[in-house]
């Protein structure tokens, strides 16, 4: 499975960003390979509007099953989203990669669809 | 430990929302940053007396800019722009820098490469000393420049750098109104959410509306009804709509003419009365807040 993270940084124990349009950065881990690698945002960083479905499409070409965030993706993106099988997980927005990592793994965290 | 963040919305104009935030900041003080967010309509550094110390430009969005040492004046710019952006002035084609959408169809036909795309300056970022000796961070547009996504989450984490140097515990956020980009920006990283609205028809639409939004994002919200004996009928509305939403009325307040008062002298109204019942009751709303927090 490979699990994307909003993030504010690129190791485990960075933040996640609670932001999903306007994230940092995204964060992909492959469960299989056990790696982490970190895909760049800042072009939609740059954008004045429209950077929810700009991170979507990243997203679903980063070919995650899936996402975890903090306040979860606005409606625009995930109206994209909801067409693929990914699950969004919210709620993580305080929390470290691998604290938010663990949490989901427990079900601890809420799913936004 | 980082600052807990307050934003304050309405969805709906008018209904009290800076004067209500620049309150809030003041009754803390020191303890907080604040964030104007609403930068269509910059207000509330008038009611918290900024000073403007320290600017940096925003850049936001493109413009197209035509070289005229390269450019053939063979008029295929003006043909394809749908803005109506470009013009023959003395015989040359010039952009009208405030009707460009920056597209950039101009620049992909140009058969000379004469159209160059620039990111353009936009507007001023703030940081600015305020009353009670707190901060806030600010900006102003440029003529034509709206507000943006962009530029909220700019003045958020600027607020938020300032608020992790300081040591501060809040930051106040006057959110951007309706339910746009820029009001998605200004919720994003919240702590809790203060609904602002009043008891009108529109005050009623645009908080469901606004509530719609943050149910998407799973924000926790409070609210404060007021103007609330404008029409006692849609109060009990606002208040039956509110329970079913699980939201709490942090409080209600009375159309009172000492809130324009207060405007008209740069104050929000905690600081132009203290003593007075709106200011009990906006003081009392306040701690009603932290508490919800868990800070008191």
């Amino acid at each position: 499975m490979k699990i994307l993270f909003t993030a504010k940084g690129d190791s485990w124990d960075s933040l996640v960003d609670p932001r999903f349009g306007r994230a940092e950065m995204f964060v992909l881990y492959d469960e299989d390979k056990d790696e982490l690698q970190t895909i760049s945002n800042d072009e939609a960083k740059e954008k004045a509007h429209g950077v929810g479905l700009q991170s979507a499409k990243k997203v679903l070409e980063a070919g995650a099953d899936v996402i975890i965030t903090g306040n979860g993706a606005g409606e625009k993106a995930l109206e994209i989203l909801k067409k693929s099988d990914i699950k969004v997980y919210v709620g993580a927005g305080d929390m470290s990669l691998r604290d938010a990592y663990e949490a989901s793994k427990k079900g601890e965290l809420k799913v936004q669809f | 430990m980082s600052a807990k963040e307050i934003v304050v919305i309405s969805g709906k104009g008018g209904t009290g929302k800076t004067s209500l935030s620049a309150s809030f900041a003041y009754l803390e003080g020191k303890n907080t940053i604040v964030a104007d967010c609403d930068v269509d309509a910059a207000n509330m550094h008038l009611l918290l007396g900024a000073d403007f110390e320290k600017q940096e430009d925003f850049y936001s969005g493109e413009v197209a800019f035509i070289n005229e040492d390269c450019c053939i004046n063979c008029g295929k710019c003006k043909e394809v722009c749908r803005f109506d952006a470009i013009n023959v002035i003395d015989n040359q084609h010039r952009v009208d820098n405030i009707s460009c959408e920056g597209c950039w169809y101009c620049s992909r036909v140009c058969p000379t490469g004469a159209i160059e795309m620039k990111t353009q300056k936009v507007g001023d970022l703030y940081v600015s000393n305020i009353k009670k000796e707190s901060k806030m961070v600010h900006a102003k547009l440029g003529f034509g420049a709206e507000n943006s996504g962009k530029l909220v989450a700019k003045v958020k984490t600027k607020a938020k750098e300032e608020a992790a140097k300081l040591n501060k515990r809040y930051i106040v956020t006057d959110g951007s109104p309706g339910v746009g980009c820029p009001v998605i920006s200004s919720l994003s990283g919240a702590n809790l959410v203060v609904l602002v609205t009043e008891a009108t028809v529109s005050g009623l639409h645009d908080l469901k509306r606004v509530q719609k939004l943050l149910k998407t994002f799973s924000l926790k919200a409070v609210c404060i009804i007021n103007k609330y004996d404008l029409n006692q009928k849609i109060t009990d509305e606002i208040e039956n709509y509110l329970k079913g939403e699980d939201i709490v009325v942090v409080a209600k307040l009375p159309y009172d003419e000492t809130f324009t008062k207060a405007l008209s002298e740069a104050k929000p109204i905690v600081e132009y009365d203290s003593d007075c019942d709106l200011a009990k009751s906006v003081k009392d709303s306040w701690k009603k807040i932290k508490n919800i927090l868990g800070d008191v």
